[in-house]
């Protein structure tokens, strides 16, 4: 699909601001949903995200003794920011990106840790133990994650010979699903956006069975409402993300919505099924399986496009 | 600003509140049945997220504080602690006849008094240990008490 929108409304309400927060909200609730009737429960009413915002952002925000003002008030606004920015340069809604250059691929999951650099911060940021071991394992997870996740979503820009996520989404659709072409990758990228967002069984930096509520124990009010706005619209990109790289590319909003929430659906049962891993248990499994498995098949890939002109019948796929 | 664009905002805040409350479970002292109750409440049979009820681990977090048994000497400081760290608004529901009176504990050299006596209460639900039924009644109680 090819709109062309007057910058200011793409950044405020359409797809950027206003729209992407709420589809935020929304997949919150269609996750929360999905789990909770695999757990054979009722779960939340439709607008319970919603209601959850409103009443944190309306709630008194506590500032605890200690910590630095500044970093405590601004990380969540920089965290919210930079999970927004991201969004500009993904296909949302099977939309062309907003903004789109050579390499944008690399910038976007680089905005998209930031916001798990922010919570780390902020857990470091207060004098709480609880928020302290939070944050470490926070950031312990990032560095176990991110390298797999990179090297997945590299998979497909790699085999496309592109690194725009525009154009690797345009391309997607022409090709093979990359999810058969790189079934292995797919699953690095599935596993690597949960750990990224802190779902069951990647839970550890949030264990409220053991620390409370991990790095953000301290924040109240509206620096929690901002973190959980940025975590749900991270939500939606990350799906938006795999779904235009590994499952055929989003041609248009219908294209956006099945794929996502198949998606979602897939992670919703990966998080009913699997209890916490240990945070070591997390870091082996990505260091010791997901980052080999990735780099195999990234091996593969480039193998693949040095051999594909020798052989005409495959020559097409690269 | 207007006053029915004011009134509005308070609607909407009240909506909110009312449809998200957070709570946070303190044992002051109690004999543990009351707490069970209060786990199995939680429990997917009574799935109390339907009314967008949530455990949570940090005071932080929470709107309602559901406090359980007599207040001991040493528990004393930290309920008033936990009470402190919460954000505003902030409510209290006591569970059991040892919250509201302190039950059988009454007089020990050990407690303080009921949890009334310490920080400021909303709600009472009476039993020994109360029904989850009850407990749900009575938060149910507290968010009608919020709406007007």
């Amino acid at each position: 699909m090819n709109l062309s929108l007057s910058p200011l409304v793409e950044l405020l309400f359409f797809p950027g601001g206003l729209v992407l927060l709420a589809s935020g909200l929304v997949y919150e609730f269609v996750d929360r949903k999905l789990v909770a009737r695999f757990q054979n429960r009722i779960g939340p009413r439709w607008f319970q995200p919603l209601a959850d915002v409103i009443k944190l952002l309306a709630k008194e925000e506590v500032i605890p003794a200690g910590v630095v003002k500044g970093l405590f008030i601004f990380l969540p606004i920089v965290a919210l920011t930079s999970i927004l920015t991201a969004a500009l340069y993904v296909p949302m809604f099977g939309l062309k990106p907003a903004f789109s250059f050579p390499g944008d691929l690399v910038v976007t999951v680089y905005l998209l840790s930031l916001m798990t650099l922010c919570i780390g911060l902020a857990g470091a940021n207060t004098e709480d133990r609880f928020s302290l071991v939070g944050a470490t394992r926070a950031l312990t997870q990032m560095f176990s994650y991110e390298a797999p996740f990179l090297l997945a979503l590299l998979g497909p820009a790699i085999a496309l010979g592109t690194w725009n996520i525009g154009q690797i989404n345009s391309a997607a659709g022409n090709n093979l699903w990359f999810i058969i072409a790189q079934p292995f990758g797919f699953i690095a990228a599935v596993i690597g956006l949960m750990g990224k967002l802190e779902l069951p069984p990647f839970d550890a930096p949030e264990a409220e069975t053991e620390i409370v509520a991990g790095a953000l124990t301290e924040y109240s009010g509206r620096g929690l409402a901002l973190f959980r706005i940025g975590r749900d619209v991270e939500l939606v990109i990350g799906l938006t993300l795999i779904a235009s790289f590994y499952l055929g590319g989003l041609a248009n909003p219908l294209d956006f919505l099945w794929k996502t929430l198949i998606l979602l659906l897939v992670t919703a049962a990966l998080q009913s099924l699997f209890a916490r891993l240990r945070i070591d248990q997390t870091v082996g499994l990505w260091w010791r399986i997901g980052s080999i498995m990735v780099l195999l098949q990234l091996l593969a890939v480039v193998v693949g496009r040095l051999i594909a002109p020798l052989i005409p019948f495959l020559s097409s796929g690269g | 600003m207007t006053t029915p664009m004011v009134g509005v905002i308070e609607k909407v805040k009240t909506w909110a509140r009312v449809n998200s409350p957070w709570v946070i479970h303190f044992n002051s002292g109690s004999c543990n049945g009351c707490d069970i109750e209060i786990l199995a409440t939680l429990t997917p049979r009574y799935d109390v997220e339907r009314f967008g009820i949530k455990l949570q681990g940090s005071p932080r977090h929470a709107d309602v504080l559901i406090c359980t048994g007599p207040v001991t000497l040493q528990a004393r400081d930290r309920l008033v602690r936990v009470y402190e760290q919460m954000p505003e608004p902030k409510f209290v529901v006591a569970v059991g006849s040892c919250g509201i009176s302190s039950g059988v504990f009454q007089g020990c050299y050990n407690v303080v008094g009921n949890i009334g006596d310490v920080i400021p209460v909303n709600v009472y639900v009476p039993g020994c240990p109360p029904r989850p039924e009850a407990i749900i009644y009575g938060v149910v109680q507290l968010l009608k008490s919020l709406q007007n």
